[in-house]
């Protein structure tokens, strides 16, 4: 094993933290705001890969695909909110958990019914096929794609809620909603709106997933695990916990994989017990 | 401006208020005293929604308030300043300012982010300092600066002085009376006798969760029996 091989290595563990990162950042912020923990966010991945395969089909564009997702996604979010999501509220965690963890099933079935139990693809864009060469490696175009949407949306997402009065009002709510009310701001339709975007997010990780992963049913299923662990792992409703949490996930997943086969089923456990016991709260929880 | 009449309210199984009766007239400062237990903080909070009221009213200029969401309440005009002080760790003192004078500003009115600094000076040299950095004095006085930005007409004040050093409780006690000169509502909680009854043109006194004495600040300094029976000073 070369250096070039640990480079495309690094840059896997990359792609797939940009992918837990896209998922994990609407998760963690709607839980700090209003301590909702939606474990039907890895369905709305799912959702968002079916949805880019249909509207690539239909449109004959990955393009156009990539743009329906999130929308579709966003406007299945509005929906579970005002149907359910609004009702649980003031329902306590255990209701939240048994509820959205059905919600689950619905749409396994769902899926099943409209797309089938067969696995399904999308190509990539034509502009970002084949491979690109980097740091002496050649290393597959669209994947560079997925790590630069991920640092992009990062970025937004950094300045949004650092430098824009939206994003006080969200950091003001994740310290102490009870206050920020005080203060006239309608928590409630804060956490609607970053509801609504973690959604949309997800949706979007689910369709730029889709050209490198078969889009399955239980897509969805399989990574709300490690989304969960990057929100514990990061700590709970911050963006820089999001950001530490997918990159510590996607890298030990990878390189875990890469060093000790035999280990790497537990290797992403071993790190969020490891973090646990030095950091209770995770790395950087939002309220210290 | 503030009538609350025979309040009942209190958190999961534990009843504090027990048919609580105020009013606060406008332009008046009335000083809310009692024992730790008494029921101070719950009357405020039932003020601005954070506790359900079980029974009774409360009313804004006439507008009943049971049952709106802090967020209308505030809005409505009441500013608060909890007995926590609840500054947000992640914003700077600028943004703490800024998330209540963006909502509440509008042409003529009388709090602007300049006269709150003109009032707390101290704060005008840590705009860009962390919310979770500062003293307890300053944490204090953004609070205070922070809900006169909602340009408030009642403002409720829960132990403005508690754990503050003298030096910095004669501040905010003439910052304080500086507000009062102007004319503005306070409903003040305290467990600090001489300063709530040296700013109060009214004072009750609170005992198992319902007004028990009420008078003049002559009255209740006057009256050691009701002191040491309410107050146990």
């Amino acid at each position: 094993m070369d250096a070039a091989f640990w480079i495309v290595q690094a840059l896997n563990a990359l792609q797939l933290s940009m992918l837990l990162f896209l998922l994990s950042v609407g998760l963690t912020i709607v839980f700090g705001l209003m301590h909702f923990i939606n474990l039907a966010h890895g369905a709305l991945y799912a959702l968002g890969a079916f949805v880019a395969v249909s509207a690539a089909g239909f449109t004959g564009s990955t393009w156009a695909a990539f743009a329906a997702a999130p929308l579709a996604v966003a406007t299945v979010g509005v929906l579970l909110y005002l149907l359910l999501i609004r009702r649980l509220r003031s329902a306590g965690p255990m209701n939240q958990v048994l509820v959205t963890f059905g919600l689950i099933f619905v749409f396994l079935d769902l899926f099943r019914m409209i797309w089938g139990d067969i696995a399904l693809g999308l190509p990539e864009p034509e502009v970002l096929a084949g491979q690109t060469g980097l740091f002496g490696v050649v290393y597959p175009t669209y994947r560079l794609f997925i790590i630069l949407l991920g640092l992009a949306v990062m970025a937004v997402l950094a300045l949004v809620l650092a430098r824009t009065p939206i994003g006080a009002m969200i950091r003001a709510g994740v310290d102490n909603d009870r206050m920020a009310a005080c203060l006239g701001i309608d928590v409630d339709r804060l956490f609607f709106l970053v509801f609504c975007v973690g959604c949309a997010l997800a949706g979007l990780a689910g369709a730029v997933a889709a050209p490198v992963l078969s889009v399955t049913t239980d897509m969805g299923t399989g990574i709300l695990i490690p989304t969960l662990v990057v929100v514990v792992v990061g700590g709970l409703g911050s963006l820089k916990g999001a950001v530490a949490g997918s990159l510590l996930t996607g890298f030990v997943q990878t390189f875990g994989a890469v060093i000790a086969p035999q280990l790497a089923a537990i290797a992403i456990y071993a790190m969020l017990a490891a973090v646990l016991i030095l950091r209770p709260a995770g790395l950087f929880p939002a309220r210290a | 401006m503030l009538e609350i009449a025979e309040l009942a309210a209190g958190y999961g199984e534990t009843q504090v208020l027990h048919g609580l009766s105020l009013t606060v007239p406008a332009g008046r400062v009335l000083a809310l005293l009692g024992r730790n237990g008494a029921g101070k903080t719950t009357t405020l909070r039932a003020v601005m929604g954070l506790v359900p009221a079980r029974g009774g009213s409360i009313r804004l200029d006439g507008r009943p308030l049971a049952g709106l969401p802090p967020h209308a309440i505030a809005r409505l005009g009441i500013g608060y300043v909890p007995e926590t002080r609840d500054i947000f760790p992640s914003l700077t003192v600028r943004e703490n300012l800024e998330l209540a004078a963006r909502r509440f500003a509008r042409p003529g009115a009388a709090w602007t982010m300049e006269r709150v600094l003109a009032l707390f000076p101290a704060l005008a040299g840590r705009l860009g300092t962390g919310g979770g950095q500062l003293s307890g004095g300053e944490q204090q006085m953004l609070a205070i600066a922070r809900a006169l930005l909602m340009n408030p007409l009642l403002l409720l004040l829960d132990e403005p002085t508690e754990g503050l050093a003298p030096i910095v409780v004669q501040q905010i006690h003439d910052k304080l009376a500086e507000l009062k000169a102007e004319g503005l509502t306070m409903l003040l909680v305290e467990q600090n006798f001489g300063f709530a009854v040296s700013l109060a043109d009214e004072v009750a006194m609170l005992g198992r969760g319902a007004v028990v004495w009420s008078g003049s600040p002559d009255a209740a300094r006057a009256d050691g029996e009701a002191q040491a029976r309410w107050l146990g000073v």
